[in-house]
């Protein structure tokens, strides 16, 4: 270190001497009174559910949201356990790098998308565009159709999964109508996806996933019924408490990349738009 | 680098056997490095509180995919501050980190004269006043090393970026701080600051 920065090195260690934070809040009596509340000490996921709703719903202006996806999930549930064989079978040809798509099975514990957290996407810190293309370890593309050649903002995500984590978001707009489960229009994803530990997991039924092709790699289409959807957080996990329900979507391979389309449109617009990626 | 307390990893591997009290004791000792990482990044009292909160109970039930042995308090910061994370980005934007300097120098420094404990704390002020002044990335990489005191593995945990990356954030952020310093005219900036440490 040179003079100077010692100087200012210096200078800020003196000023976080001084530094009064706010008071920090008993945590510890908080915290533990959450768990005491859960029925088990570390309780399996339906249990966490109701809880987690229960809360919810006792909220004003939330209720609406809440039972809406409720109801999503049920129905989600109730398809999943009637073809428990044909699940299996599927189950195992499906699957992208770094996307682990699992027909039926456990639905996730719980549903996060509600009102005033749906810009919540799990995102990771806003930058530029060339910002971004500096931080991540691969090429990152931008579609070349009219209309979205200009993302809104993007976001970089560098620790989580290995290799880094870029999103598009694109508003709404006249043509391209605002997701209810993402409040955007258009949200575009791209990681290097590794074969494991997958970093995206969905959870759909069968007869909303299609097998596509996108510049003559593997994709698939999700549409239809809202499908569930978790990313891993930036501890790595895969956090069961971030689980939304997610629209329709398109997820597909090129190369080493991993892509992701989310929004209110059709396939041949998502496919159109995932063509043009360059 | 992490100093940890000898029982540290026992009560780790207790709470992640299903023991609430020890993760109780895990809580109430890291509750204020909790909550100031979160307060950093959301910048308002209330949702810090929310997200450590928060953080801390989606801790419990991530412990059984905790890696034994490994350290903790990077594991929980990295839940913590993107807690803090999704509240800045769902939330408004907050008096951004309102934090105070102190009226009275912290116990154990010699006492100076009343003029120049006026004049250091004005310094100190000011140099507060820059950082807040800074961009929200180099305000938080900033904080993280000398407000919160963190280690790289802890910066890289709480910043969300690469262990490899916090030290060139870290100095791109004190470029720009003594560029706003230079441009307030602060004299932080100039080599002979009355604000460096080597002369008192």
């Amino acid at each position: 270190m040179s003079r100077r920065e010692l100087d200012l090195d210096q200078a800020l260690a003196d000023l976080a001497a001084s530094l009064e934070f706010p008071p920090t809040p008993d945590l510890a009596a908080a915290v533990t009174a959450r768990l005491d509340e859960a029925p088990a000490r570390r309780p399996a996921a339906p249990a966490r559910r109701r809880g987690r709703l229960a809360g919810l719903v006792g909220r004003p202006g939330w209720r609406r949201l809440a039972v809406a996806g409720l109801a999503a999930v049920l129905l989600a549930v109730a398809v999943l356990v009637a073809s428990p064989g044909t699940r299996e079978a599927v189950a195992r040809r499906l699957g992208l790098r770094g996307v682990g798509v699992q027909l039926g099975g456990p639905p996730p514990p719980t549903v996060t998308t509600r009102p005033g957290e749906r810009l919540d996407l799990g995102l990771g810190e806003r930058v530029t565009l060339e910002e971004a293309r500096r931080r991540v370890g691969f090429p990152v593309l931008v579609p070349g159709a009219a209309g979205f050649q200009e993302p809104a903002a993007v976001y970089v995500n560098e620790a989580v999964p290995a290799g880094g984590r870029v999103d598009l978001v694109y508003r709404a707009r006249p043509g391209l109508s605002a997701s209810p489960f993402t409040d955007v229009g258009l949200l575009v994803t791209e990681f290097r996806g590794q074969p494991t530990p997958e970093f995206l997991k969905k959870v759909a039924v069968l007869g909303m996933v299609e097998e596509v092709r996108v510049g003559g790699e593997p994709g698939y289409w999700f549409s239809g019924e809202p499908h569930f959807f978790t990313y891993r957080d930036a501890a790595g996990s895969l956090q069961d408490e971030q689980t939304r329900l997610a629209g329709n979507t398109l997820v597909w391979q090129r190369g080493e990349l991993t892509l992701r389309i989310e929004g209110e449109i059709s396939k041949q617009e998502a496919l159109r738009i995932a063509e043009s990626m360059r | 680098m992490e100093g940890r307390p000898l029982d540290e990893e026992e009560l780790v591997e207790q709470a992640r056997g299903g023991d609430a009290r020890a993760y109780e004791v895990l809580v109430r000792r890291y509750q204020d490095l909790a909550f100031r990482t979160a307060y950093v990044i959301v910048g308002g009292s209330a949702d810090a509180e929310d997200a450590a909160q928060e953080g801390f109970v989606k801790a419990w039930y991530a412990l059984p995919r905790f890696r034994a042995g490994s350290p903790f308090r990077p594991w929980l910061l990295a839940i913590v501050a993107n807690e803090a994370r999704n509240r800045r980005r769902s939330g408004r934007r907050q008096d951004d980190l309102a934090l105070r300097v102190a009226e009275d120098r912290p116990s154990g420094d010699a006492a100076p004269s009343p003029e120049a404990a006026a004049v250091d704390r004005e310094q100190r002020r000011l140099l507060l006043d820059a950082v807040g002044r800074l961009g929200e990335s180099d305000r938080q990489v900033i904080a993280c090393r000398y407000f919160l005191e963190l280690s790289e593995a802890e910066m890289a945990a709480a910043l969300g970026c690469r262990r490899g990356t916090v030290k060139s954030r870290l100095s791109r952020a004190l470029h720009r701080l003594r560029a706003v310093l230079a441009e307030q005219g602060t004299p932080a900036a100039a080599p002979d600051a009355r604000l460096q440490g080597g002369e008192r």
